[in-house]
Parts: structure tokens; sequence; C-alpha cells
């Protein structure tokens, strides 16, 4: 198929998710990859600041904040294909939010900061699905991604330019995040925070997913149309996971202020939403596990590779996440997850009401 | 009054530069129906020949001859190992191309050691027309611009290569029956439009000199003027470039530059929302 401009659809992703249901409760007996992969990554991640040096801990709670990130943009590009290339825009705003709360208002409570972040990223999410994907004509991917990825360059312009919001340099030096009278700084208590809301939100959004309204977005992803025609209000489906995604990047945007303590342009700009496109893309959209993996191997080999092959370094990121795309497009997690299993079922399961259900 | 003709000026030779970028990305996207993420690149590797050819001693004039020459044959080679892959899933070829954009981008920063480099101008001095002076460089721009839009024009719709363009897009099966090797067709389409970015940057190097984020600018813009133009035919993404051209040149001449920057995009967005199909909403090429 060749066309321009009108019949541009998200990519066809092989099983239509009705089907597949049936098919997969009636494989429910066989083994499956999913659980023991999360069991295990979970396991993984609560045992490593026991056996990682101090410094390199600093660094995976900042690889959790990302992973946190990277939920975000799976879940509007992989689940409902929307194609946001200025998700930075709610991460960074809900991390100027909180910087802002600290500085002029001396505000750092967790119990505060935490939900005005998110807060901030579902308005400003809410606000720009209001005008990117309501109205009266269906919006196509080009103009969402062109407009969400304009949202981003401007928000990055602006901040740059506006003293009040420190210009380039950010606004640096921003006061630990407390709990009561606890100040916490990076570090393993800062690392098991951030896992235990990232495993929160991982879960909410699991749940989510596997609903009825995760059934319909797939279907979304799928076909738009046939949905349409089913009757469900396309736009709005698109417009509550556009908002919820932005509400999971502002509270990211915010863990990931107080944690560098500082906040700058580049995190509001096109910088970290080409970021958080590549970890998506290489780990696999479409699964939730698949946007964590890809973000801790991306942030891993950085860590590892940065050091020896600086200059290098993004030249290889670019012809890797090049290859995935070309000849793995449903990313590395397709290596070993069948696409039964990435499609998943959906909603109570089926082989108890069968029967009853018409 | 001399201010007056001097702002026009200007507004006239900016328009003119991102008209020459967008044409490459307008007659890509218009033809191909392929957002190409790595427009913004191929101009910055024009400009990069460019200073390639002007480091080693050579005349810079020589530079801009190699610059579209050497992108296009890239975008050949590209279209045959990369882009043909994705043309079934164009939003998987908006990534695949951002990937390439980025290998690029990167190679580029690294080779130049992300310094700002400068390109004189093969033309210097400027003109003058009683009181007034204006830029030789400037108005060469303008003029190449004029002179490869009309050439690319009559390409498309004068040539029988154009009319085999033409057929591809239409009806690409009743195309391949009638014995066009569409393949080829797109090889060379892209080619074109890769050579076109190439040009561009080579002649606006000497104007912004050489930095990697050079492309990264353009290709927000050049997709902006391109929906706001609208896909699918050579005058809607002329338009548009001519138009955003314009109001980037001009608007900084009454508000902050930076307020002006965004307020264009933003009103191109607000444009594009309430008209999806652009400027001009008819498809191919005029004659």
């Amino acid at each position: 198929m060749l066309s321009t401009g009108t019949g541009i659809q998200p990519p066809p992703r092989a099983i239509d998710a009705a089907a597949s249901t049936v098919m997969a409760s009636a494989f429910a007996g066989r083994k499956r990859v999913l659980p023991i992969l999360e069991v295990a990554l979970l396991i993984a991640a609560s045992i490593a600041p026991l056996v990682l040096k101090d410094y390199i801990t600093v660094y995976a709670t900042r690889v959790l904040i990302l992973c946190l990130f990277a939920l975000s943009f799976d879940l509007v590009w992989g689940y409902a294909g929307i194609l946001s290339l200025g998700q930075s825009l709610f991460f960074g705003m809900a991390g100027y939010g909180v910087a802002l709360l600290s500085r002029d208002f001396g505000v750092g409570s967790i119990f505060a900061v935490l939900p005005a972040g998110t807060l901030i990223g579902l308005v400003a999410a809410l606000l720009l699905a209001g005008f990117l994907l309501l109205g009266r004509h269906p919006s196509s991917v080009v103009f969402v991604s062109l407009g969400t990825m304009t949202g981003a360059y401007a928000a990055d312009r602006l901040a740059r330019g506006s003293h009040y919001l420190g210009g380039q340099n950010g606004i640096p030096s921003i006061q630990p995040m407390t709990i009561g009278s606890h100040e916490l700084s990076e570090g393993p208590g800062f690392y098991y925070l951030v896992l235990a809301i990232l495993v929160l939100i991982y879960l909410l959004s699991r749940f989510l997913l596997r609903s009825q309204f995760g059934l319909a977005l797939a279907g979304l992803r799928e076909n738009e149309q046939r949905i349409a025609f089913f009757g469900y209000k396309v736009q709005h489906l698109k417009a509550i996971i556009f908002a919820i995604s932005g509400a999971i990047a502002g509270t990211a945007g915010s863990l990931y202020a107080f944690h560098e303590g500082f906040v700058w342009t580049n995190m509001l700009g096109v910088v970290m939403s080409t970021q958080v496109v590549l970890y998506v893309l290489f780990g696999g959209s479409g699964t939730l596990i698949g946007a964590v993996i890809g973000t801790a191997i991306i942030e891993g080999l950085s860590f590892w590779l940065s050091d020896n092959y600086r200059d290098i370094w993004p030249i290889i990121l670019g012809g890797l996440l090049l290859l995935v795309i070309m000849f793995r497009p449903l990313g590395l997690i397709s290596l070993v997850l069948g696409e039964r299993e990435r499609v998943g079922h959906f909603g109570p399961s089926l082989k108890e009401t069968r029967n009853a259900a018409p | 009054m001399d201010t007056l003709l001097i702002a026009t000026f200007e507004i006239l030779s900016f328009g003119a530069i991102v008209v020459l970028v967008v044409l490459g990305l307008g007659i890509i996207a218009s033809m191909m129906g392929i957002f190409n993420f790595a427009q913004g690149e191929f101009v910055l590797l024009g400009a990069y020949v460019t200073y390639l050819v002007h480091s080693a001693g050579l005349p810079v004039l020589l530079g801009m001859l190699a610059a579209p020459v050497a992108v296009g044959v890239l975008g050949f080679v590209l279209e045959k190992l990369v882009v043909r892959r994705f043309y079934a899933a164009p939003i998987v070829a908006m990534l695949g191309t951002y990937a390439l954009g980025l290998i690029i981008r990167e190679a580029v920063r690294g080779l130049t050691g992300g310094l700002y480099l400068s390109v004189p101008e093969p033309i210097s001095g400027s003109i003058t027309i009683g009181s007034l002076h204006f830029a030789t460089w400037r108005g060469v721009i303008v003029i190449v611009t004029l002179l490869v839009m009309a050439a690319s024009h009559a390409l498309l719709a004068y040539t029988s290569f154009g009319l085999r363009v033409r057929a591809s897009l239409e009806n690409p099966q009743l195309a391949r029956a009638s014995g066009i090797s569409t393949g080829t067709i797109y090889s060379a389409t892209f080619a074109f439009g890769a050579a076109l970015a190439g040009l561009a940057g080579a002649l606006i190097v000497p104007v912004f000199s050489l930095f990697a984020d050079l492309g990264i600018r353009f290709l927000i813009q050049g997709f902006v003027a391109v929906m706001v133009g609208g896909i699918g035919s050579f005058a809607g993404p002329v338009a548009g470039a001519s138009v955003i051209g314009t109001f980037s040149a001009w608007l900084p001449w009454l508000i902050s530059p930076v307020i002006a920057d965004v307020l264009v995009f933003v009103l191109a967005i607000i444009f594009i929302k309430f008209r999806p199909q652009g400027l001009v909403s008819g498809r191919g090429v005029n004659r």
C-alpha cells in the first residue's frame, strides 16, 4: 500500500485482537513468558541496591524514573497508536512545576509535590489532547505527532528565553524531597521509593489495559475505523489515554527533578522526547514490560559505553534503533515473546464466562 | 521607506531559504507519502560537504556543486537499502528515517567536534542601489531558489520522467502494469528530494554556519510548512513554505524573536487543525 496523506494508519499488528482473545483462552494452559519476565525483573530490581555500589544505585534510580516515563509513552503509542513526539512536554512541565514549588514556596513534601507534578502532567495533556485529538474531524497521525513535537519545541524555546525559569541553565539546586521530617536524598531509600511507585503504576496500567477499556484501545490501534463503526467514541478514548499518559509522565518528571536536584531545558524539549521513543521502540512497544526493558538496556549500555566511546555512542544508538525498526519492528521483546501472548487476553477470564455470557 | 525595502528583502531571502529546504521534503511527502524525518540531516550533510571542500582548499562554489550530487547519491543508496522497506507503513517510515537522521546528525557532530564552523560566501560584497545595500549572497539565494523551483516544476510537469513519477503517484498498480518500474521511480524521486536538501544546505551554510543541530531547526519548520501548504501537490508545499518563511522572517521585526519563533508554529498548528487539507487542496502537478 502506498498512499499519500489520508491513508496513514498505525502499523498493522498481525492478529485481530478479538479473535486472539478466543485463541488465548484456548491455549491458556501453555507456558507463558510474560509473568516470568515480570517477576524476574522485579526480583532483580529489588535486590539490586544490596549488591550494587552506591553510585550505581543512584544511576539505577534515574533509570527507574526513566522507565516510568517510557511507560507513559508506551501507553499512547504502543496501545492507542498515537505518536506523541512531544511526551517530554509533560515530563518537563511537571519537573519545572515542582522545581518552582520548591524554589518559590519552599514546598518539598512528597505528599504535595508528587500529586502536584502528576496534576500538571494531567492538565497539560488534557488541554493538548482537547486541541489535537478532539474536534469534528479525526486528526491524522502525522498531525498529532507534529503537534506534540511542536508543543515540546515551543516549551523548550520559551523556557530557554524565560528569565523566571532560569533560561539556558534551568533551575539549579532544588531542595531534597521530604517525607514528614525525613529528607529523601539519592541512594537506596530513593531507589526503593521509585521502585514502589513504578510497580504501582505498572500494575495500574496493566489492570487498565486488560479491562474492556484496554480491549477498545487495542481495537483502535488495529483498525480505528472499525472501532468507530462499533459505536465507540474513538477520539474520546484517545484523549483519555493521552491524559493518563500525561499524568504518568508528570509523576516521572517530578521524581526526576528531585532526584537530579535541578531541572533544565532538555527535560522539556526534543532531546528527551527522542530518548523515550528510542527506549520504547527498542524494548518493544505494545507491551508494558518492553518499555521497561528497553529503557534498562539502553541506559545500561549508555552507562557502560559512554565512558569509553563517548563520541560514537549516539551513532551506535541510532544504528541499533534502525536495525530494530527494520528487522524487529516489535522490539527486542519479540525475541522471547510470541505474538499471541503479546496481544494477550482482555476482560474477565473467558474460560469461566464462555457459557454464561452471550 | 528605506528600512521597509531592506526588511522586504530580508523577508524575501529568508522565505527563499525555507522554500528551498521544504521543496525536497514536499516532493518526497507528496509523491511518495513518506514523511522523511532525515530531510533536515540531508540539509546538514549538504552544508558539511561544502565545508569539507572548502577546508580542502578548493573553491566554495565547487563544494556547492558537489553537495547536491553527494547527498543525492546517498539518498539513492539509503532508499535502496532502508527506506524501501517502509512504504507499506508510513508511520514506521517516520521512525526509520528518524533513526537515519540521528545517525547522520551524530556522525557530523563527531566529525565537526560539536563546533560552529563557518564557510565564507563564495560571492561576497553587497549591491548598492541608491542608498540601500543588499548582501549579494542573499540575492543569489533568492535567484537560485526561483530557478530550482521552476526547474523542479518543469521536470515533474513536462518531461517523460515527470510523467512517470506522476503516474506512479496516481496509481502505482496501473503504472506498473503499463511497464513503469515504480521501484526505480521511487529511488530516483527520493534521491532528487535528497539532492534538493543537499543544495539547500550548501547555499545556506555561509548564512547560518555549520553546526550539528542545523537540520533539526529546519525539520520542524519544513514539516509545518508542508502541512500548512497541503500534501499531495507541487504547489502546496511551496505555498506553505512561502507563508511560514515570510512569517518567520517578519514577526521578529514586531515582537521578541523567541515569542515570534513559537508563535509561527502555534499559529500554523491551529491553521492545520481547522483546515487539514492545507492551503492547496489538490493533488498532482498543475501544468
